[in-house]
């Protein structure tokens, strides 16, 4: 990790404008929890405060939505935005390893990522569940959107090393294939960042399969998680050895 | 460095001082060659890189700072490959032709990035020497993306500077300077290059390289032209056969006097003007009033029209 890398990105990061529309993001799965907690009936038999927190609250709006579209904002922009920009050449200019460049580079988007994602986890979490039993539910959703902003990261990181258009492949990814093709079919779900999160929930929560039942067991999803996150990164930082800057002329 | 004025083809043998050496490098992009079977070595003092837009020398920049890989050839700089070689940053001082910069940084804060990037132990008074050098003291508290063209590219050169390189290789430096800018830059240079430092800069404009280089390689078609002493190069420019358009009273009886001047060698009679091929530019162009009167004809116009640096640079190849 590189100090002088991890501050000069956290800033680009702050002065960009998709900061703001990750924020307004963010703001979406809070004002839900505020508007179930004052409005819903809190004793229906068929839709308990932990179903709708776990299904709708996270299942949906923040596993399935802010988390994706978090991580790809900040994920695609930690580098791609300087490559696009032509800006990335005075960082490569440096005698630092590109390994020490990327891996900082990860470590802010991640952790970009996370202040937010897991910020709205757990602040919606409470307001949601309030005066009903959390049973490791928000824990559980915090700690697996943490690993999953990490792998999401690593993922869109590479995928702007790869190509100009990250954004776009990367809202394709998490559209089509997150959200239609594991729906579908359950073979693929091996591939899904999203089931790694409901799986490491599922693991750390004690709520009853009827509030929250994963597809993948906790340590099937860290491990899955744990082997895309360095396969990612691996090629990652494989990439950015051998990236080119060229202009014609 | 190879003979003055020689041409491609030639394999330079290694110069036993040269800090940049290229060995038959070439680069293709698809079936687009950008850099053909290039050879050449460079050492202390300021090397120009001219030639027309296009014509390959960003890919030879970007190749010679480790951006781009060679797809045949070799390019080593002190010593080691450029290729992959992150190492080499620490004494090569680069300056990208785009002019952006990091906008949400001040002036002072892109050069102390820079320095601290580089790992140097002060990079505030580094950061502050450098500022110096190319006058931004005044400006260096602005976010840079504010700055002007010109300004931005100071800042740039300063963030080069920084670690006080060995190796500069500046890629049309001298886009969007002002005159001033432009000559405190140059003797900012020279005062380098004097103190033993290999600077390598591009550019298409002759006049630029002809006032700061001593060396210059030109560059068309992804090809060395000519390589060696600007003087050379420039003696062969200027010794080429220069086309003139003439237009006067009476383009048949000027057509007579002109055959009998010993500076043209050939001439022909269009509709409504005269095409002059001449030998001596600088000959023809003082005779060419005296011929006229002598023939009792009013010249109306007397225009090279061959000047643009791709003739130039055309004719260069052809040799």
């Amino acid at each position: 990790m590189n100090g002088e890398v991890i501050r000069l990105t956290a800033r680009q990061l702050v002065a960009q404008r998709r900061t703001l529309l990750v924020l307004l993001l963010a703001a979406g799965p809070l004002l839900l929890a505020v508007i179930y907690q004052l409005s819903a009936p809190k004793n229906d038999a068929d839709w308990t405060q932990q179903e709708f927190t776990a299904t709708a609250l996270y299942g949906v709006l923040i596993v399935g939505l802010l988390l994706p579209l978090c991580s790809l904002i900040f994920g695609t922009a930690a580098l791609g935005s300087e490559i696009e920009d032509g800006t990335a050449v005075y960082l490569l200019s440096k005698p630092i390893p590109r390994r020490e460049i990327l891996l900082s580079k990860l470590l802010v988007a991640w952790l970009a990522t996370s202040a937010i994602v897991v910020t709205t986890t757990v602040v919606a979490g409470v307001v949601a569940l309030w005066g009903a039993p959390q049973d490791g539910i928000v824990l559980g959703f915090a700690v697996g959107v943490a690993l999953g902003a990490l792998v999401y990261t690593a993922v869109f990181l590479l995928l702007s090393l790869i190509t100009g258009r990250a954004l776009i492949i990367g809202l394709s990814y998490v559209f089509i294939w997150e959200s239609l093709i594991t729906g579908l079919f359950q073979g693929t779900r091996v591939l899904s960042v999203r089931e790694y999160v409901v799986g490491v929930a599922d693991g750390i929560s004690t709520v009853s399969p009827r509030v929250l039942d994963a597809s993948l067991g906790a340590g099937q999803a860290v491990f899955l998680a744990a082997a895309v996150l360095v396969g990612a990164t691996a090629f990652a930082v494989r990439r950015l050895q051998g990236f080119e800057i060229g202009e014609a002329g | 460095m190879t003979a003055p004025g020689s041409y491609n083809g030639a394999e330079p043998a290694p110069g036993p001082g040269a800090v940049i050496e290229l060995r038959n490098v070439s680069r293709w992009y698809g079936n687009v060659v950008a850099v053909n079977d290039v050879s050449f070595d460079l050492g202390p003092g300021i090397t120009g890189l001219l030639g027309p837009n296009g014509a390959g020398k960003s890919t030879l920049l970007h190749m010679l700072s480790g951006f781009l890989k060679p797809s045949s050839g070799s390019v080593t700089v002190l010593g080691r490959s450029a290729w992959q070689n992150p190492d080499l940053y620490g004494q090569i001082g680069l300056v990208p032709e785009r002019e952006s910069v990091y906008p949400f940084l001040t002036g002072r804060e892109f050069v102390v990035t820079s320095a601290r990037l580089q790992g140097l132990p002060d990079p505030e008074a580094a950061a502050a020497r450098a500022i110096h050098l190319v006058e931004m003291e005044q400006h260096q508290h602005r976010a840079a993306g504010g700055y002007s063209k010109g300004m931005k590219q100071r800042l740039k050169v300063a963030a080069a500077l920084v670690h006080n390189p060995s190796v500069l290789l500046l890629d049309e430096p001298f886009n969007g300077a002002d005159p001033r800018q432009r000559i405190q830059m140059m003797e900012m240079f020279r005062r380098m290059a004097a103190e033993g430092c290999t600077i390598v800069f591009s550019s298409h404009i002759l006049e630029e390289v002809e006032r700061l280089a001593q060396q210059v390689l030109v560059i068309v078609a992804g090809r060395l032209a000519a390589s060696g002493d600007f003087r050379e190069i420039r003696k062969l420019m200027t010794d080429r056969p220069h086309t003139f358009r003439v237009r006067s009273s009476d383009n048949r009886r000027l057509a007579s006097a002109f055959v009998a001047d010993p500076a043209v060698f050939g001439v022909e009679l269009d509709d409504d003007f005269l095409t002059v091929r001449t030998s001596d530019f600088a000959a023809f162009t003082k005779a060419a009033a005296r011929v006229a009167r002598d023939a009792e004809v009013t010249l109306t116009q007397l225009a090279p029209s061959d000047e643009s640096l791709e003739s130039v640079f055309s004719y260069l190849v052809q040799r």
